[in-house]
């Protein structure tokens, strides 16, 4: 009875420390958003300003304002891309990842040790050739083409993650379904698949979380207004000597407003996934 | 048809199959991480510093050379190293005290849960910026707190020193990491049968004893991957050293090096070197990191 | 079976093939016939931009539509020069900042522009953004340094305007120990560009020379800067936060009443009145920077300008838009609707005597005083040479080096860059 009392406040102390250390900086961050400039640059010992003020968001998210009209296209720039992200990558990273554990391919170990490799490329080797090829063939300020970027990043995971999926997947089930006549494509689409959208889903949620973080690749490749991801947005409110750290606060925000609450809705399949997934 | 022959003819159509079926992720790979990748090695061998056009000629591994030889060079490095370790340090302990607190069944579980992913969806520029507010000289969230509760009476220069910096930038890394390793940790946990505890709790071995003997052997490959995972992308650590210190040669890191050359200084050609070399010292991270997990894949 | 195989085949091909023809379409989609030409993108930092309303009037003016691409101003120099690297333009009007001349014009970027002399004439700063007689970039947000002291402090403390930097110096002594204000000075000591132009300034104003007819520095004038900004943090007169903080929160230190004397950026000559941003409104005086032994009889420009690139395909609609932007008129409204500190300075004085920049006869006088510290123009190592000066003073105000050390460490960066470059 103690121990399992003594448990329970250690279990409630861990929580209240985790609750402050991971919402605490969101949490400031909200404040510092809703203080107006001339109180933020005091020192003082005041957490909550005296005069809050919504002006920010306003500006954000109003109906009028350059700010918000900027903000409003970045958002679903950063949707779309994001989303795009999924569309290309997740057909095929399935497609590899069932050919790595399913069809035994000479090669195929090579080719995932290789992706595997790839993880620690860091995106400043690969910058400047990729601009130059996508201008030359006019990729530049394209969701889609700055999509298949993010996808080469994050293929490798994802495909590891779902091929060991694969290959944890019960053989008898394909097998017995194969005797049944049934032929490899709809045995795949119908048997296989259904069972697998955990993993799926949190590839999915891989990528998107990936995808929407991104600034450096974006901010080369595809800057424009019609492009131009909320990550880099979020960046444009400092600059030389200038740095409106309200407006930035409200909106690095509200930047991490979508991705919460992907992660929200798909945390269930999340877990049950990377279970199966093998990354056990 | 002969037994034999049709089999090595059906072998070769699945194996056609196979190749169809990666090729989408060959092409991808190839296109836009293989073939720059040759371009800046390319680089990498000229003097090609876009300030001066006229001079671009082949040099050999002379940016190399250089690279190695700069002193900044190795002090990004040495705080590169210094950065990973305690990123990786506290990226697993938290991951793991986070996992264990998930791995709870109560009411909150869900909210707890969803609350862990919140750094994990952080742009980290917008991380960077988070913890620039909370460490800001004079009107950061610490500073006010700790006066406000009367421990110190001045506002604590957090950046001053080069081992303080690097160990909050570590820190704000970290907690930017932790919940992938979390997630994957908690997976991993509750993929453990709960009946292996409750025979052991049972048996009348203590919570703490039940996890060192049964929990941490089996947690271990998930260990090895959130490990990997913390190291090369601690390597990468950028971002937040802008936000939080701006360019300080003192703090720098690799990433930062690596940026400077390149986009600083406008010397695409130490700039491929360096991103070279930096590929090589993470080539030996990536190994263990793909040793751990192509295992599995077997 | 045998079919099936092939099917699975055909499927995973068709979603792969699906993948790239929705890359395909969309980019046929989104890249309209370009040889309208009529429209032109121009690559600005986020508080250069002009209203719509204003873009539209360009529009019904010229014929040519300006797509304005707002990229934050640090990022805009990287843009560039991938694109460069790339052999594209990045845009066709750009941003050119004052610091990026020198780089730009060596690298071969920029296309030189057609500028009457009246223009010349009118905007002094032009001169930073000039090139062996090519005109590279119109300035069109006006930056020079200029001094800044609280009134109130200083009459608390029976101070008044100081005259040189020695006086300023003396006069936060005395405040500080009347316990005014804990740190009565500021100014950027952190690793970034504004601790560089903060050494650069310092010199220039108080002596007039900081580079040697060589592109060396002339080691006394800065050695003597180095010792005096080294004493201000010792005797502890400015606030060793300024060692991490960004230089806009240094100058912010001003208008949050914490500071009582600074030099700095122009724009503070209205932040200063906002009430929204500053807590001292009515309390500063914008001054004639001090110097040497009297008044500075120099100051320095950190202009910005916006330039055409050599690559753009549409240069002709670009100096339609070059035109039209330094101009008197727009920049008059740019002032009004947006808060960019007019170039001319017919526009400038014009702005000051119907009473719409307030505070400003010192703004005006110090403007006449501008020069280039830069006796060759700006170096093309400016990016290069930049980070060891500010690195090197960034060490001394932690005091991990003296005066003199940082002095050795940033000339030998310094003189390697120049010596290299002249060969």
């Amino acid at each position: 009875m103690r121990t399992r009392l003594l448990w329970r406040g250690i279990y409630l102390a861990a929580v209240v420390i985790f609750l402050l250390f991971t919402l605490g900086p969101v949490l400031w961050c909200l404040i510092i958003s809703i203080t107006p400039e001339a109180e933020m640059f005091r020192s003082g010992v005041g957490l909550i300003p005296a005069h809050a003020t919504l002006e920010n968001y306003a500006r954000l998210l109003g109906m009028n304002s350059r700010e918000s009209t900027n903000f409003m296209e970045a958002l679903s720039n950063s949707l779309i891309t994001a989303g795009a992200t999924i569309l290309i990558g997740l057909p095929i990273a399935v497609a590899a990842g069932y050919a790595l554990a399913r069809v035994k391919v000479r090669g195929g170990r090579i080719l995932l040790i290789a992706m595997l490799l790839t993880m620690p490329v860091p995106i400043l080797a690969t910058i400047i050739p990729l601009y130059a090829l996508y201008a030359t063939i006019g990729l530049l300020d394209n969701h889609f083409a700055l999509a298949a970027v993010y996808v080469s990043s994050t293929l490798p995971l994802v495909t590891l993650i779902i091929t060991n999926h694969f290959r944890s997947f019960p053989d008898e089930i394909e097998q017995a379904a194969l005797m049944d006549g049934a032929g490899r494509v709809r045995l795949f689409f119908d048997v296989v698949l259904p069972v697998s959208y955990p993993i799926v889903l949190s590839a999915a949620l891989v990528m998107f979380l990936w995808a929407w973080g991104q600034y450096m690749i974006p901010l080369i490749l595809a800057s424009s207004r019609a492009t131009k991801p909320l990550s880099v947005m979020v960046a444009e409110f400092s600059s030389k000597e200038f740095f409106l750290y309200g407006m930035t606060a409200a909106a690095g925000i509200l930047a991490m407003l979508a991705p919460a609450v992907f992660a929200v809705v798909f945390r269930r399949y999340l877990i049950s996934g990377l279970t199966e997934g093998g990354v056990e | 048809m002969p037994p034999d022959a049709y089999r090595e003819s059906h072998v070769k159509k699945v194996e056609r199959t196979g190749y169809l079926l990666l090729a989408p992720a060959a092409l991808v790979m190839s296109a836009l991480v293989l073939y720059p990748i040759v371009f800046t090695f390319v680089y990498s061998l000229q003097d090609y510093r876009l300030i001066y056009p006229d001079k671009r000629a082949f040099v050999g591994l002379e940016n190399y050379a250089r690279v190695l030889a700069d002193p900044m060079f190795w002090n990004a490095f040495a705080n590169t190293l210094l950065v990973t370790v305690i990123v990786l340090l506290l990226g697993l302990t938290s991951s793991l005290v986070v996992a264990s607190i998930l791995s709870v069944p109560t009411r909150f579980n869900g909210l707890l849960t969803a609350v862990a992913i919140i750094p994990w969806a952080l742009p980290p520029v917008v991380n960077g910026l988070l913890w620039k507010f909370v460490f800001y000289p004079g009107y950061g969230l610490l500073n006010k707190l700790l006066i406000g509760a009367g421990v110190v009476e001045g506002p604590i220069q957090w950046f001053g020193g080069r081992l303080g910096t690097l160990l909050v930038i570590a820190l704000v890394v970290a907690w930017r990491l932790a919940p992938f390793g979390a997630i994957v940790l908690l997976a991993s946990m509750q993929s453990i049968p709960r009946d292996v505890y409750e025979a052991a709790t049972t048996d009348g071995a203590s919570r703490l004893q039940a996890f060192w003997d049964i929990t941490r052997p089996l947690l271990a490959p998930s260990i090895a991957v959130v490990a990997s995972y913390l190291v090369v992308n601690s390597l990468f650590t950028f971002d937040e050293v802008i936000a939080l210190v701006g360019n300080r040669a003192l703090t720098s890191t690799l990433a930062l090096y690596n940026y400077n050359q390149a986009f600083t200084f406008l010397n695409l050609g130490t700039g491929g070197a360096t991103a070279y070399l930096v590929m090589l010292g993470t080539g030996i991270a990536g190994f263990a990191y793909v040793r751990s997990m192509v295992g599995k894949a077997g | 079976m045998k079919n099936t195989m092939w099917r699975t085949g055909l499927v995973v091909a068709l979603v792969s093939l699906l993948a790239f023809a929705v890359v395909g379409c969309s980019t046929s989609a989104e890249e309209p016939a370009q040889t309208e030409s009529q429209e032109i993108t121009v690559m600005l930092p986020e508080w250069g931009v002009p209203t719509d309303a204003m873009l539209q009037e360009f529009q019904d003016e010229s014929g040519v539509k300006a797509n304005v691409e707002v990229v934050a101003w640090d990022d805009i120099r990287n843009k560039i020069s991938v694109a460069a690297a790339g052999g594209q333009a990045a845009a066709d009007v750009v941003e050119v900042d004052w610091s990026w001349v020198g780089e730009f014009n060596n690298a071969d970027w920029l296309e030189p522009l057609t500028v009457t002399s009246e223009d010349t004439a009118d905007i002094p700063s032009i001169s930073s953004f000039t090139v062996d007689g090519k005109v590279l970039g119109i300035p069109y947000a006006n930056d020079f340094r200029v001094g800044y002291y609280n009134t109130d402090i200083y009459g608390k403390a029976g101070l008044t305007e100081p005259i040189t930097f020695a006086e300023a110096k003396d006069q936060s002594a005395a405040i500080k120990q009347k316990g005014l204000l804990q740190y009565p000075s500021t100014m950027p000591l952190t690793a970034g560009e504004g601790t560089t132009t903060g050494l650069l300034w310092l010199t220039f104003l108080r002596d007039g020379k900081v580079f040697n007819d060589d592109n060396t520095l002339s080691k006394d004038n800065v050695l003597t800067s180095l010792r005096y900004m080294d004493s201000l943090v010792k005797d502890g007169l400015i606030n060793p936060a300024n060692i991490t903080q960004k230089d806009i929160d240094t100058y912010r230190q001003l208008s949050s009443g914490e500071a009582a004397f600074m030099v700095g950026p122009t724009y503070f000559v209205g932040l200063v009145e906002n009430p929204d941003e500053s807590k001292v409104v009515g309390q500063i005086k914008t001054i004639v920077p001090p110097g040497g032994d009297s008044k500075a009889k120099q100051t320095m420009s950190l202009t910005e300008g916006v330039g055409i690139l050599k690559a753009s395909e549409n240069k002709e609609a670009a100096q339609k838009f070059v035109d039209w932007y330094t101009s008197a008129a727009t920049q008059k409204q740019l002032y009004t609707d947006v808060d960019i500190l007019p170039t001319r300075t017919s526009v400038l004085t014009e702005l000051v005597n119907s009473g719409q920049i307030k505070n400003a006869d010192a703004l005006i006088e110090t403007a006449k005083l501008i020069k280039s510290p830069f006796p060759n123009g700006v170096p093309a190592y400016y990016s290069e040479m930049s980070p060891a000066i500010y690195n090197a003073i960034n060490q001394m105000a932690s005091g991990s080096l003296t005066p003199e050390q940082a002095f050795d460490e940033m000339n030998a960066k310094v003189t390697e860059l120049a010596k290299s470059a002249s060969q």
